[in-house]
């Protein structure tokens, strides 16, 4: 993709540094301080898509107080950890929630609330609603049921917490490592022409997690259809015709 | 006077040869009419009945009769009932009347039939998509779209017999319950 040199951060860190990371034993121990604190302050984004949601306001406030934890809603995916798909997704939301997920920064979290996140549960019939949420993007941890209770949410919260501090939860880079598969599936749901504004190829450049199956018939696809996104115009008018 | 409104409208439906009356119940009424002279009645019902409201307008596709089923709820304020005006149309053209210059509101209803049963309203302002906009497929209420078999042509499904859980029936555990039995 002819957009990768544009990212000015790749130039920033040379590549025959990153080989040597490893070798300082402070560096691991800076890493897992890293985990632990991230795995208590995570910022979940605050957008519900099935009916799975209703369980959230009794999650979030003061019975079950999902805050305690240090998880706490946030409103825009540029500053969100945790992705969660309450319920249903319909072919249309699911458009959007890839959108989203593609926007969010590296280290994040999906979370499948309800059985429909697993196997389209009640809605399996339904022409309307996508079945397998892990076709599309990897998920962490499911919480089943139809719908969880606020308990089983916190508990899977706690679960989920639990894998950051040990390292375990690292399903974003699946979908760098292993893009091809998930573009497939979403070509195949949305048409050839699907495309997004997020460039992952170049980001998978960027966290250095291109493997084989990064690249293949999918991205070939896309890279034959991609229309180039500009970059959106800036335009300051009318202040100045008040003035004069 | 909302008494007296209901038994003069009771007694000039009877008397209309071409509809058939069933009053249900002191709240509801239900009316079977050619699909002719349904635009008359619901001029009637909303000029001299104070019919007024349009709550909805419902399809029901009778694939076997070869027949649409057009159901017109209005209701009225004044003798607090509802009417039902049911008609049939052919499936085949599948063209009806609008009736938006009557009642605004019918609009997003019409709207709503065309996209889901692909039934045409004349005269509606907009028959253009409205919640299915990413959709290509026939209209999916019609009887003849088999939305399973099209749910097992377009997704696949998870595994119900997984490794792992392979793993732990013989470890001597598994499902206790299994779906089949509790249905």
């Amino acid at each position: 993709m002819s957009t990768i040199d544009n990212i000015p951060v790749r130039h920033e860190t040379p590549v025959a540094e990153t080989g040597s990371k490893r070798s300082n034993p402070l560096a691991h121990v800076f890493d897992e301080l890293v985990n632990f604190c991230r795995s208590r302050s995570l910022f979940m984004l605050h957008y519900c898509t099935g009916c799975g949601a209703i369980e959230l306001p009794p999650a979030m406030t003061s019975r079950f107080d999902m805050e305690r934890l240090g998880i706490q809603p946030m409103v825009s995916p540029r500053q969100a950890d945790i992705l969660l798909i309450t319920g249903y997704v319909s072919i249309k939301t699911l458009k959007r929630v890839i959108l989203t997920y593609e926007q969010m920064p590296a280290p994040k979290y999906v979370i499948g609330i309800c059985s429909c996140t697993v196997n389209g549960g009640m809605y399996w019939q339904s022409y309307a609603t996508a079945k397998m949420l892990k076709q599309y993007m990897p998920v962490d941890i499911y919480i089943a049921g139809c719908m969880p209770r606020p308990e089983a949410v916190i508990s899977g919260l706690r679960t989920l917490m639990d894998d950051i501090e040990s390292g375990r939860a690292d399903s974003w880079k699946k979908y760098f490592q292993n893009y091809d598969y998930y573009l497939g599936n979403q070509q195949q749901l949305f048409g050839e022409h699907w495309q997004t504004p997020t460039d992952i190829i170049a980001e998978a450049h960027h966290y250095e997690l291109i493997t084989e199956q990064t690249l293949g018939e999918h991205t070939a696809l896309l890279e034959k259809h991609q229309k180039p996104l500009d970059a959106l115009e800036m335009r300051l008018t009318g202040k100045e015709k008040q003035k004069t | 006077m909302s008494k007296e409104l209901n038994i003069w409208l009771d007694n000039l439906l009877e008397d209309i040869e071409s509809v058939q009356f069933n009053r249900k119940s002191s709240r509801r009424v239900r009316v079977d009419v050619a699909s002719e002279a349904l635009p008359a009645l619901l001029e009637l019902l909303q000029g001299h009945a104070s019919y007024v409201h349009l709550s909805a307008i419902t399809c029901v596709d009778w694939i076997d009769d070869d027949e649409f089923e057009l159901v017109y709820h209005v209701w009225s304020y004044e003798t607090r009932s509802l009417v039902s005006a049911h008609t049939r149309i052919p499936r085949d053209p599948g063209v009806y009347l609008s009736i938006y210059d009557l009642y605004q509101p019918a609009a997003f209803f019409e709207r709503d039939i065309h996209e889901m049963f692909g039934v045409y309203f004349e005269g509606s302002p907009d028959m253009g998509r409205f919640i299915l906009t990413e959709w290509d497929g026939p209209p999916p209420m019609r009887k003849e779209f088999d939305s399973e078999s099209f749910v097992n042509q377009t997704f696949t499904w998870e595994q119900y017999h997984p490794q792992w859980l392979k793993d732990i029936e013989e470890e001597g555990g598994g499902i206790t319950t299994r779906p089949e039995d509790v249905r």
